[in-house]
């Protein structure tokens, strides 16, 4: 490990961390848009999540580098193709996660707000979204840990991130290059996860802090659960 | 107040919730539904705010048809208490209790003030306000349920199985914090619940429901246990509805025998002779200031050498005592059959002993009460409400006086 | 043009078909090495799910790492295995498996966690064992999340599958990679679609794996819920 090569790099370094932190945050959250409509049409209404649930299974089963190539005679060698798969991605992972959130929200609560007057949207918005919210975010910190490490994929159809250190370093066998490239993903990606976790712990005070909570599931299926097997 | 106009609820598969219900709830009272699982009392109740509509028929609420109101409007300005509470976690306690006032415009400040008066009313300490619903008791939230429910200080407060999910003591305080409440608001209350025993506690009216969605008898809780309208509504009561009917018959109705009553001072000769003259076994001695103190035999003090005091006779415990002034009948019974010589002591609120009762002051007090009473259907019938000296049976308070 | 234009312009080739690097080859290459991973992957899984999920140790662990592995960039492991140890077996192996275990282990793990907590009273009163209460009650109601573990490891591997094609494994990524090289993209997306059915078929497998594996009466209960 050439621990000297870093700071003589340190702009590029500087410069694909940023690529790669675009190319895995920016489709977790367009990804988070699109699903939230979705996922909650789906959670209201049963029958529409099953093909939808088949829809995203399918389309999550696809492996990144093939999407990739799928999308480029219509959007080229560039950052939009990642950008697109990995948001398509981010949604098969969040339309599940969105669901299970609004699932989350106990029945005599949504009984006890329409009882109270709240109207749909507002009872969506003040009661039953801040209450989903943290099964939301589970989905969301997987989606954004999966784009960031995936992005670097995007490498080999030459859509640069930290990516390119991992190639760059192989072609020249020259690990130090690799475990920078490499390293940083990991890093990008928790300290992406850790944000999100504290960005949860903010916005909920109001969950108990056992830690029965945190051994429950943080990874929402983007496949069928058994439960919902479309026939 | 609410109005059931032949109201029917009737399901796509056929099933008929509720069937053609005419049913008026008064004012300012408590009326209760009660009846098996499946019978349409929870329908019935759900109608009133529109979260179930009516297949046909007519609701009135204030003499308005609900079905003319906008859902949202006529729901603020009715309280909903459910089993679960319901409570929304991620609010505060304050914050939970103040949500109608805010939908109502409210501002932040009026709305927690408001919530902290209604936690005082409902017997929350006033630092739970900003707790998280987790953090609390299942008592406790219900109080919060109520407290939420009230307010926006809503005319109709809709209870559905409110003390069901509690455990029996807890739920025995929250009935008794119930009717504390109307004691002092009057609201309009429907409380739906499958337990009988609680309809008749709580209710100034109470619906039996057969199954299939039809009333099978509507009346105070003192009637019903008077006279049930046929065999399924006495089955519903359940077995001992003589012996409860009795919590509705005032004790002060008993006349109580103060002849065999002597002071510990008194001689235990002139005691026995007392107690010979009145054709008794027993006298009850009393302490310096009218306190029971023990039942001694005329065997007894006739054995006892002469110049003895009654008081130094051996004395059997005086068992339970029964206030004559606000217990009931059924207390007064429940105290002689406690007591080791049959015969129960009745005490004033100071705790002296006014009289005694026995088996044969019981028949002839139940006897009189059931001359006056009356009967269910006819023209001269008075309701017979709160405030009409029929008291409720204050059970375990006065089985634990001793 | 579009994608299956490109693709198809290649796939019409006949020679494509043929010979030990022709398309048929290519796919039982790819299904031999993501079989072979997914194996060894769920040999390491399943087990280890198993036993936190029934002693409830490690759990809080589970969840976490599972999250922290997929930050693991598929290209470094590639990458870094081969550059230590050539291109071999292992080379590939490792990166395949140790991508898919964390999909496989925190399915396994839930589903055996989340057995109804009376039915495992209920097992332990009669006087199972605890490994009989493994093998009788727990992994059996836990047969559909486990099923599922297996189908998004198998995701994975087919994923990881065929980006190793970069550091010199056969199989379908293959066209991708040597087509990317050539600047040939009939060739990279004719790979590419072979890939994405291959996915596929992968997966309905498992749903078939699903209905084979996963006991009629519990089968029956998700169907209804």
């Amino acid at each position: 490990m050439m621990w000297s090569w870093i700071p003589q790099n340190a702009a590029q370094i500087r410069q694909l961390t940023l690529e790669s932190a675009y190319l895995g945050i920016a489709p977790a959250l367009i990804g988070l848009l699109i699903s939230l409509p979705l996922g909650i049409a789906c959670s209201r209404w049963r029958w529409l999540y099953a093909p939808v649930l088949s829809a995203t299974s399918v389309l999550y089963a696809v492996p990144s580098l093939a999407l990739f190539i799928v999308l480029i005679p219509y959007t080229g060698l560039t950052d939009t193709t990642v950008i697109i798969a990995l948001t398509l991605f981010s949604f098969c992972i969040l339309v599940p996660g969105v669901v299970d959130g609004m699932r989350s929200v106990p029945d005599p609560v949504r009984q006890a707000a329409t009882a109270m007057g709240f109207g749909t949207l507002r009872r969506l918005v003040q009661v039953e979204l801040p209450i989903a919210l943290p099964v939301v975010i589970a989905g969301l910190r997987v989606a954004m840990v999966s784009s960031i490490s995936l992005a670097s994929v995007g490498q080999l159809i030459g859509v640069s991130s930290l990516g390119y250190f991992i190639i760059d370093g192989y072609q020249r066998d020259f690990p130090t290059e690799i475990y920078v490239g490499a390293g940083l993903i990991i890093v990008l990606a928790l300290v992406c996860d850790l944000l999100l976790v504290g960005l949860r712990r903010l916005l909920t005070p109001w969950r108990p802090r056992r830690s029965s909570e945190e051994t429950k599931t943080v990874a929402p299926a983007p496949v069928p659960t058994p439960m919902v097997v479309a026939r | 107040m609410i109005t059931f106009e032949s109201v029917t609820k009737r399901y796509p598969d056929g099933t008929v919730a509720v069937d053609a219900l005419n049913l008026d709830v008064p004012d300012g009272q408590t009326m209760v539904l009660v009846g098996p699982s499946g019978c349409g009392k929870t329908t019935t109740l759900r109608m009133i705010n529109r979260l179930i509509e009516p297949t046909s028929g007519r609701i009135l609420l204030d003499g308005q048809d609900i079905m003319q109101s906008n859902p949202s409007t006529l729901r603020r300005g009715i309280g909903y208490v459910i089993q679960q509470a319901g409570l929304f976690p991620h609010r505060t306690i304050e914050d939970n209790i103040g949500t109608v006032p805010l939908l109502n415009g409210w501002g932040r400040g009026k709305a927690r003030a408001r919530a902290r008066e209604l936690m005082t009313l409902v017997g929350l300490e006033e630092d739970l306000a900003r707790r998280y619903p987790y953090q609390l008791s299942g008592g406790q939230q219900q109080r919060v349920g109520v407290a939420r429910a009230l307010a926006a200080d809503p005319p109709v407060l809709l209870m559905d199985e409110p003390f069901s999910a509690v455990d029996p003591i807890v739920r025995a305080t929250l009935q008794d914090e119930l009717l504390r409440l109307q004691a002092e608001l009057h609201k309009t209350v429907v409380l739906v619940t499958h337990d009988v025993e609680e309809a008749i506690k709580v209710g100034d009216q109470v619906a039996i429901f057969r199954p299939g969605g039809k009333i099978a008898q509507l009346d105070t809780p003192e009637r019903l246990l008077a006279a049930p309208a046929d065999g399924y509504v006495e089955n519903f009561l359940g077995f001992d509805r003589g012996i409860r009917r009795l919590s509705f018959l005032a004790a002060s109705g008993l006349s109580l025998d103060d002849q065999a009553v002597v002071g510990e001072d008194t001689s235990a000769s002139m005691a026995a002779d007392t107690a010979r003259r009145a054709g008794d076994e027993y006298v009850l001695v009393t302490g310096p200031g009218q306190q029971p103190r023990g039942w001694a035999t005329a065997s007894d003090l006739e054995t006892m050498p002469s110049g003895a005091r009654t008081g130094q006779a051996p004395l059997e415990p005086y068992g339970h005592t029964f206030d004559v002034r606000t217990d009931s009948l059924r207390a007064a019974l429940d105290a002689t059959v406690l007591s080791p010589t049959g015969r129960a002591v009745g005490v004033d609120d100071g705790g002296q002993v006014v009289g005694v009762t026995s088996y044969e002051r019981l028949r002839a007090a139940i006897h009189a009460a059931e001359q006056a009473v009356p009967v269910p259907g006819t023209p001269g019938g008075a309701p017979a409400g709160p405030g009409d000296g029929q008291v409720r049976d204050p059970a375990p308070e006065a089985a634990a006086e001793s | 043009m579009s994608f299956f234009s490109y693709a198809w312009s290649w796939l019409k080739q006949p020679q494509q078909w043929h010979g030990p690097e022709g398309i048929p080859v290519r796919i039982l290459e790819q299904l031999g090495y993501s079989a072979l991973a997914l194996l060894v992957a769920a040999l390491i899984a399943i087990p280890l799910g198993i036993l936190i999920g029934h002693t409830g140790r490690g759990a809080v662990a589970v969840v976490n790492v599972a999250n922290a592995w997929r930050a693991i960039p598929t290209l470094g492991l590639l990458v870094l295995l081969t550059l230590w140890l050539g291109f071999s077996v292992l080379a590939w192996l490792v990166p395949l498996v140790v991508l898919a275990i964390p999909a496989i282990l925190v399915n396994v793990y839930e589903g055996v966690a989340g057995v109804d907590p009376e039915l495992r009273d209920a097992a332990r009163g009669m006087g199972m064992t605890p490994w009989q209460q493994i093998r009788k009650v727990e992994v059996p109601v836990a047969m559909p999340l486990i099923v599922l573990g297996l189908r998004t490891g198998a995701i994975f591997v087919v994923a990881t599958a065929t980006i190793a094609a970069y550091i010199g494994l056969g199989g379908l990524g293959r066209y991708i990679i040597d087509g990317l090289a050539e600047n040939n993209y009939g060739e990279v997306a004719g790979g590419a679609l072979f890939v994405v059915l291959l996915a596929l078929a992968v997966q309905a497998l498992f749903v078939g794996v699903r209905r084979v594996a996963v006991p009629k009466g519990l089968r029956l209960q998700g169907r209804s819920s």
